[in-house]
């Protein structure tokens, strides 16, 4: 609340206030905000137009000279890089240029998915466990005993409980990847319900809903979106590392990570197979990665502290 | 400090029980049988159902799972399917590379990584900071399997100077060991590398700020005392808190560098296991990782209490 | 001296420094010399050969164990452990002799009591086993060395039947061994061949060793596959499993391995570069591509869906996918037995030859009553060879605008699924592959993939009559002409009858380094006769 010194002060006999001017400035000052802040944080410039760049190469793969990714041509398997297969071809044949750009579409998708499935899950099971005292117990100790599971070997078996699709790998990466953002959120609210603003607002009467919803919540999203950066490029590499054990995405659908798994064998003859898939995935993760530091940075330098 | 290491070792049990459980019903429900891929291409199915019974797969789900929680007790962890060969020898023939690959790493690591990430702190903002940060960046992004491929390219095949796969005991002497662990371990510390340097620079910088360094400075304390004596022993915590968590990265890593490198470890062993379902291996295993994992996370609290006196239990 | 054996002599001598002994580099580059490392195409995870049919368990257990008769280079019969045999005139009393001499790996002499309770174990699992099984009247022990099995009606193929290279073969283990339940695991590896197992350095998955068995008393005879004189020529043999193929053509080229059972046909030329590496094809025998259908349920129980495929299917791509573009390793095959075999015909096999009609495939496709019902296709993507023909198989029916169900997972669970003879809504199956090695192909002896007996056939349950009567009149057949006539109707029936799409003939390559010598194309890679110079 504030309260306006100029309207209640007394003006002495005489004396002429000018009219407050009308504050033409702010809207200026909000967009030099927007572009400032960019400017100020390049980190996060260059990350999100990366990713920005990457995203609509996939969405926009039929369009940029593909063919058919799944196209077998067996009579012309492993040509090297030339004018009709801009990335050469693997080894049934197909186009590795088309099978890299569709391929962002499936390790864009795992990784924005994971990410936001992860969040939710994680951050429904931190408010819950970071206010309800008696379910803490038991769901920190659920979370360390899936924390304590390595996430490879949990996706792996997962995997084998199913058959490959891109549905059952995020869905076992997301289950991986949920304890350590529930962590994160239970460690925020703990600390934040403590805070003498909390304090006034239970003394008050406000009901816990509102509790969460005006002050927790919007001290929790800063560090989960941060996290959440890291968790969609931690997914893209986990697919990509259970695509090369063989239990990740079918290779009906051709993502990054079985592109390099199907030419892992010829990397030494054949590089380009594996080499363009782990430019692109290399640069895809590289770009989250800037995105979240950036983010992080601007956010709040002193949360530099934690993961 | 006795009494809370027992309280925790105490606490763990539950977490293992539930690790067990979930674990067990995992593999029960999946499909895929051993008994299948034992029998071999030429089998019958009554051939498969003979021996599903001779490996007591056809009972009820609690009575296995009774069966074998009563066994473990017992410090049984059961027999392999594939190899009758029992689990607890299994492990222990290959526990010594893997452990060997994650105590090399992890040295390796934080012998750069913290020099870096005190270096990057000190230098705050300037090129030094940018190109140790960009390096960082980049260390986790790229897959660990491209850098081990790629660098058993350069240093195994053209260069020769180190062996391409396999793993030498350290029985068998001291460099033949290492040898064959420093590919692998630069591979898999590529990642770790990066998130500890990060780490460390995130934490000196948010100490070096602080009053009293800069009370030290003022006493014209030399700046490699004040980093490292005084600064760092501030900026552990997280630190050691991130070693903690990264063991279990470094659990999920190592899968891919045994692949690679084909270094006979418990994380080829557990994909082979998986992918063949040999149930008591599976489980043995994950028990085991669980065990190490939090028994890692103890000992990361009691090196609290001696990094920073303020944390007591 | 190149920059690795410096490195291994630096070693070498700080270890010395260590333990402050004895000159060791001198004797380890010896041992070295005798000790012969070996990759194997796969995992040898167990080490029963009865008991786990696979093609490594069998490679690994001709080296431990012997058999009475063993199979040469032209496929026939020859004596191994047994000095003579005899017949009687009315074909029905098979006695044997053993060499004497024969020790197993304890030191016990082989007895007769040893063979009669190998060989009721091996026939318990073995399908020609079986087969003489339900005819015996008895099988003893004359004396220490002499045994009989007495049959209700002859057998011509017998001696074929315990010589032959196809698992499980008839090993001779020591009594108390053999008497092990045939559905259960052995659990003791004494042998009788010409090299023990060291079962105390047996790393499952990672490391096998076998060593020299001194005591071994080899035939005069030359050797030829598992006929003749198994002479052992190194002191170790250990076996390196290297799943990544990429690492272990590193390692070949290093030097840190010495023969490479399988490289990838990709890789050859990358080792056929290599001064120091030999490569040559591995086994004339070769492989067959299978390609399996359901027929119990829609729409492959309609022959007409099937021979839909047999018109559609294009050998040459499934072929290429799988060896590459080296055309001298893969031939077409309008058929199923083995090429440059006695009994390979390609009689009627004109479906699969000539340019593919897609036209006329979606002709009979409909014809047969499909109508877009979705198709499950089950692939383990951790097989190469299943792999690749799952993705062509993919192509294919895109083509043919079939409504695919791809599920790709991994080979214990198509081991598991094809088993089941459910609808495949309900967890049944259409279409999965695998692959049968030429040397199981060369006859219906042991061929379950070509039997046409409905429920008891192999996977996917086909029923041929015709198929059966012929494999009847070739058991029957009483020289090689009736023979061949029998495998010709055989071959027709089974392609009319699609008992399954053979996706072609391919052969693979093996690797070793040159100061490596005597190794010889087979069916299994043989260890006797070959050598290794430092």
């Amino acid at each position: 609340m504030t309260v306006s010194a100029t309207r209640t002060m007394p003006v002495p006999q005489g004396l002429v206030i000018a009219p407050q001017l009308p504050d033409l400035l702010l809207p200026v000052k909000v967009r030099r905000g927007i572009f400032g802040f960019l400017r100020n944080h390049p980190t996060v410039a260059v990350g999100g137009a990366l990713l920005l760049l990457l995203v609509l190469i996939g969405v926009f793969a039929p369009y940029l000279g593909t063919v058919d990714p799944t196209a077998l041509a067996p009579a012309k398997r492993t040509r090297a890089p030339s004018a009709d297969f801009w990335f050469g071809t693997d080894v049934l044949g197909r186009d590795i240029y088309s099978r890299v750009l569709y391929g962002a579409r499936v390790s864009l998708t795992v990784g924005l998915s994971v990410a936001l499935f992860a969040s939710l899950a994680g951050l429904a099971i931190g408010l819950v466990s970071g206010f309800v005292r008696s379910a803490d117990g038991i769901l920190m100790r659920f979370m360390d005993g899936l924390m304590s599971i390595p996430p490879i070997l949990l996706a792996i078996a997962l995997m084998a409980l199913t058959r490959g699709s891109v549905g059952n790998v995020i869905l076992a990466i997301t289950i991986a990847e949920i304890p350590r953002v529930s962590r994160l959120v239970r460690g925020v609210v703990l600390s934040l319900r403590e805070q003498p603003y909390v304090d006034a607002a239970v003394a008050s009467g406000t009901r816990t809903p509102m509790i969460i919803l005006r002050h927790i919540l919007p001290n929790t999203l800063p560090p989960m979106l941060v996290q959440a950066t890291y968790v969609c490029a931690s997914a893209m590499i986990v697919e990509s590392i259970l695509s090369f054990i063989g239990a990740g995405t079918p290779p009906t659908i051709p993502s990054w990570g079985n592109i390099m798994a199907e030419g892992r064998a010829l990397w030494q003859v054949k590089p380009y197979i594996v080499f363009f898939p782990a430019a692109f995935l290399s640069v895809t993760v590289l770009a989250v990665n800037l995105l979240g530091d950036g983010l992080r940075d601007a956010i709040d330098p002193r949360m530099a502290k934690g993961l | 400090m006795v009494s809370y290491i027992l309280r925790r070792i105490l606490s763990t049990l539950p977490v293992m029980a539930i690790v067990a459980l979930f674990v067990f019903s995992l593999l029960y429900i999946a499909p895929g049988d051993p008994a299948v891929v034992i029998a071999g291409d030429q089998a019958s199915p009554a051939d498969v159902e003979r021996i599903r019974q001779s490996l007591g797969l056809d009972r009820p789900f609690l009575v296995q799972f009774g069966t074998w929680v009563w066994h473990i007790l017992h410090g049984d962890l059961g027999t392999s399917i594939f190899t009758s060969l029992p689990v607890s020898a299994l492990i222990a023939q290959r526990i010594e590379p893997t452990l060997s690959l994650m105590v090399i790493t992890l040295i390796l690591t934080i012998l750069i990584a913290v020099p870096l990430g005190v270096v990057a702190a000190w230098k705050a903002g300037s090129w030094v900071d940018r190109t140790i940060m960009g390096f960082a960046v980049f260390g986790f992004s790229v897959p660990v399997f491209v850098v081990g491929y790629v660098l058993a390219y350069v240093f195994a095949l053209e260069l020769e100077w180190l062996p391409v796969q396999g793993y030498t005991p350290l029985a068998q002497g001291f460099w033949p060991w290492l040898q064959n662990l420093i590919l692998p371990a630069v591979a898999l510390g590529c990642v770790y590398i990066a998130l500890i340097a990060r780490i460390t620079r995130a934490s000196m910088l948010e100490v070096l700020q602080q009053d009293y360094i800069r009370t030290a400075r003022a006493k014209g304390l030399g700046q490699r005392s004040i980093l490292f004596i005084h600064a760092l022993k501030n900026a552990a915590v997280p630190i050691v808190t991130v070693i903690g968590i990264g063991v279990a990265l470094l659990i999920g890593g190592a899968v891919v560098t045994e692949s690679v490198f084909a270094i006979p470890g418990l994380g080829r062993l557990t994909i082979d296991a998986i992918l063949r379902r040999d149930y008591p291996v599976i489980q043995g295993i994950v028990l085991l990782f669980s065990f190490t994992y939090v028994l890692v996370n103890l000992m990361v609290d009691v090196t609290y209490t001696l990094v920073d006196p303020r944390i007591r239990y | 001296m190149d920059r690795r054996t410096l490195l291994k002599g630096l070693a070498g001598v700080s270890s010395l420094a260590a333990t402050g002994g004895v000159s060791m580099p001198a004797l380890s580059q010896g041992a070295a010399a005798r000790t012969l490392r070996f990759v194997p195409q796969a995992n040898l995870a167990n080490f029963d050969p009865v008991w786990g049919t696979q093609y490594v368990v069998r490679n690994a257990a001709a080296m431990v164990w012997d058999t009475l008769y063993g199979i040469d280079a032209t496929l026939q019969p020859q004596r191994q452990m047994v000095a003579s045999e005899e017949l009687s005139d009315d074909g029905l009393v098979w006695t044997f002799r053993l060499r004497p001499g024969l020790k197993f790996h304890d030191g016990e002499p082989v007895l007769s009591k040893d063979v009669v309770a190998s060989l009721t174990r091996w026939s318990a699992r073995d399908p020609m086993g079986l087969m003489i099984k339900a005819i015996q009247n008895e099988l003893t022990a004359v004396d220490d060395k002499t045994f009989k099995w007495s049959l209700k009606q002859p057998y011509p193929k017998m001696l074929f039947a315990l010589g032959k290279n196809n698992t499980p073969c008839a090993f001779i283990m020591p009594e108390r061994i053999a008497q092990t339940d045939p559905f259960k695991q052995i659990t003791e590896y004494v042998g009788s061949g010409p090299m023990k197992f060291a079962k105390s350095e047996w790393v499952p998955g990672a490391k096998a060793v076998f060593e020299k068995f001194a005591d071994y008393v080899p035939r005069q005879e030359k050797a030829s596959w598992l006929a003749g004189g198994k002479q052992i020529l190194i002191d170790r043999v250990e076996w390196i499993v290297i799943p990544d193929p990429a690492t272990a053509a590193a390692a070949l080229q290093n030097g840190e391995v010495d023969w490479w059972e399988n490289p990838i046909t990709d890789l050859v030329p990358v080792l056929k570069k290599n001064r120091n590496i030999s490569v040559d094809i591995a086994d004339p025998l070769g492989n067959i591509g299978v390609f399996r259908m359901n027929h119990l349920h829609p729409p492959f129980n309609d022959v007409k869906a099937r021979r839909a495929i047999l018109t559609a299917l294009s050998q040459e791509d499934y072929m290429r996918a799988l060896v590459g573009d080296d055309t001298s390793l893969w031939k077409p095959l309008p058929g199923f037995f083995t090429p440059d075999t006695p009994l390979y015909t390609e009689e009627g096999g004109e479906i699969l030859k000539g340019k593919r009609d897609i036209a006329a495939a979606k002709k009979l496709l409909a014809e047969s009553g499909y109508s877009g019902q979705p198709v499950s296709c089950i692939v383990a993507q951790d097989q190469p060879i299943t792999k690749a023909q799952g993705d062509v198989t993919a192509d294919l029916l895109k083509h043919l605008d079939m409504n695919v169900d791809f599920v790709a997972t991994d080979w214990g669970t198509v081991g598991s699924r094809r088993a089941q003879k459910t609808p495949p809504g309900q967890g049944g199956w259409q279409m999965f592959h695998t692959w049968h090695a030429g040397a199981d192909c060369v006859n219906p002896a042991a061929y379950a993939g070509i039997r046409g007996n409905g429920d008891k056939a192999w996977w996917g349950w086909p029923t041929s009559p015709t198929v059966e009567k012929e494999v009847t009149a070739w058991f029957d057949a009483k020289n090689l002409d009736e023979e061949k006539a029998a495998v010709g109707r055989l071959n027709k029936a089974a392609l009319e009858d699609v008992i399954y799409a053979p996706t072609g003939f391919f052969l693979s390559y093996t690797a070793w380094r040159k100061n490596i010598s005597g190794i010889v194309k087979g069916p299994l890679p043989f260890f006797w006769d070959v050598s290794k110079s430092a």
